[in-house]
């Protein structure tokens, strides 16, 4: 099946039309790594919906999918990492979900993803790559085969072309048809709105197509479907330049999380079933005090670095 | 441990350190300092080059540790420079670490799964590319439990490979498998430092001063050949405790070591 061009002059929708682009039993890519720029506002709207069956890839991540696991919406996570490093360590609700076998564990690895990626991006059925084998992760994917190099004669791994159905990002900034301008890192951002059936975006805001050029487009805007503007829409991971990680409500996140599966529904009533909005949200997590406080780290080390005592 | 490890590090060659990785970080930062100026070092997750942090972080994808970088590579790029034989060392561990270097991160349990790990990230895919491993871990001693059994970290047989040593499990080599780099030189804990030998088979090298032979065999799960030139680690200058203590002004990596690992002390250059 040929991929779609999205072609839409205003993309811009609220959240939870944005989210009803995802369907139970989707393969999802998730944007965003470990605590940057991760879609929270879009996957909280996810868990408001109670979208599940999901199936999710992505290279290396924490709160997003412990938070899809913990709402119980997950069945089988190809992820590479999912932790919160030397932070809080291991990540409670992926780890429960594994253990009792409600998600299927599929771990992929890093390479092995963007050469899935980068196949379907190229219109191929699957892409050749050395590593990987003598590893256990052959017996987890039967999918992954071998074949002798017509070339050089060497053993080559060959995975197959990964379409996810949605890919799921937070940028910075968009234009209203769907541009995005992502700053720092954009993990593997850019590879799942290629290589993706459809492409969901929240964005920090909204500027004129003008605007957005001169910083510079990250992802073109026909590879996107729809887009909401959503301020905060990282949080708790940081979206800089606009704020920092809150570590103190991934603290309160990962201590609920630890503590079991009824703690851990009085996190989602709080933050997520409490709220129907973003606003709401905003208001629970502390209002504009917190947001003050996650701003302050351009003041300098000294004040970026309390952010994290 | 830092020094240790930043002592593995070739001056002039691509580095590249993963993310959960405190110590590695500060022994990238140290090596670039002192013996290694002309090391490319690209950091862990926010794949910057050459940055020069305020701080150390306890999350890898911070701003925070990309300050200071001169560029930055996309992540297929970084993945493709160790498939093409251009990134010269890799930093690895493991919650399991066999005699061959084969690292486990991916779950403990066989048959059944009984913890699931983080996951390696691409830890497979680079110790298979990347020329030199440098494999690490702060946790090499045990505690034995009420029944007097340790769960080790060095272990006899990783329950999981998740990335590639000497030595795959049905015994096959590196070179039969194909694999372009050359796999782990060096394992360095808070015990003592080991290289492999021409069995790829992990020996040790070197102790702390404080730390007796003995005391290594019975917190590893396997046994394994000595050095015919066993030696006491070399010390880091003050200078340089200074650097690691003004890098990582919120003991970051301390993270990594037990309670009682931390009260070691150690006299310096």
């Amino acid at each position: 099946m040929n991929q779609a061009v999205y072609t839409k002059t205003d993309k811009s929708c609220d959240l939870p039309s944005l989210i009803a682009h995802v369907h139970p039993g989707d393969c999802l890519g998730v944007g965003g790594g470990l605590s940057s720029r991760e879609p929270m506002a879009a996957l909280r709207e996810l868990v408001r919906q109670a979208i599940g069956n999901l199936r999710l890839v992505g290279s290396a991540h924490g709160i997003d999918v412990d938070l899809l696991c913990g709402a119980g919406l997950v069945a089988e996570s190809a992820e590479s990492y999912v932790g919160f490093e030397q932070d809080f360590g291991m990540a409670p609700n992926y780890r429960r979900a594994c253990e009792t076998g409600i998600v299927a564990v599929r771990d992929g690895c890093c390479y092995t993803l963007v050469q899935q990626l980068r196949a379907a991006i190229a219109g191929l059925p699957f892409m050749p790559m050395r590593s990987v084998l003598g590893t256990g992760f052959m017996a987890m994917h039967p999918e992954y085969k071998t074949m002798i190099c017509p070339y050089t004669g060497e053993e080559l791994l060959l995975v197959p072309a990964l379409k996810p159905d949605v890919a799921i990002i937070h940028a910075q900034f968009g234009d209203a048809q769907g541009n995005l301008h992502i700053e720092g890192p954009p993990v593997t951002d850019i590879l799942f709105a290629k290589a993706s059936k459809k492409v969901i975006a929240t964005v920090e805001q909204i500027l004129p197509t003008e605007q957005i050029t001169e910083k510079g487009v990250t992802i073109p805007y026909f590879y996107i479907t729809a887009m909401s503007e959503v301020p905060y829409g990282a949080h708790p991971t940081a979206c800089y330049p606009f704020y920092a990680y809150d570590r103190r409500h991934t603290k309160e996140y990962h201590r609920l999380a630890s503590e079991g599966d009824e703690a851990f529904q009085a996190y989602l009533q709080t933050y997520i079933y409490g709220c129907d909005s973003q606003a709401q949200y905003l208001e629970t997590i502390g209002g504009m005090d917190s947001l003050e406080r996650l701003a302050s780290w351009q003041q300098g080390a000294e004040v970026w670095q309390a952010l994290y005592a | 441990m830092i020094y240790q490890i930043a002592r593995t590090i070739e001056d002039g060659i691509l580095a590249f350190h993963g993310f959960g990785s405190p110590l590695v970080q500060l022994a990238l930062h140290l090596a670039k300092r002192t013996h290694a100026p002309r090391m490319v070092l690209v950091a862990g997750a926010t794949y910057g080059v050459n940055p020069n942090p305020p701080f150390l972080t306890p999350t890898s994808n911070d701003w925070v540790m990309d300050r200071g970088a001169e560029c930055h590579l996309d992540i297929e790029e970084l993945f493709d420079l160790a498939a093409s034989g251009r990134m010269g060392r890799m930093f690895l561990s493991g919650l399991q670490i066999d005699r061959f270097g084969n690292l486990n991160v991916t779950r403990l349990g066989r048959d059944r799964l009984q913890l699931k790990l983080p996951g390696g990230g691409g830890g497979c895919n680079l110790s298979c590319d990347a020329v030199h491993v440098t494999i690490w871990t702060a946790a090499h001693r045990t505690t034995p439990d009420a029944k007097g059994r340790r769960r080790f970290r060095l272990v006899a047989d990783c329950d999981f490979i998740t990335s590639v040593g000497h030595r795959t499990t049905d015994g096959k080599t590196r070179k039969e498998m194909g694999y372009r780099g050359e796999g782990p030189d060096r394992i360095i804990t808070e015990l003592g430092v080991f290289d492999f030998d021409d069995f790829g088979q992990a020996r040790l090298t070197a102790l702390y001063p404080d730390v007796e032979i003995d005391t290594v065999r019975e917190n590893t799960g396997f046994d394994f050949p000595v050095s015919e030139s066993l030696s006491v680690t070399p010390m880091p200058s003050a200078e340089m405790v200074e650097f690691i203590r003004a890098l990582d002004p919120l003991k970051i990596h301390e993270r990594e070591f037990k309670p009682e690992e931390r009260l070691r002390s150690f006299p310096l250059v």
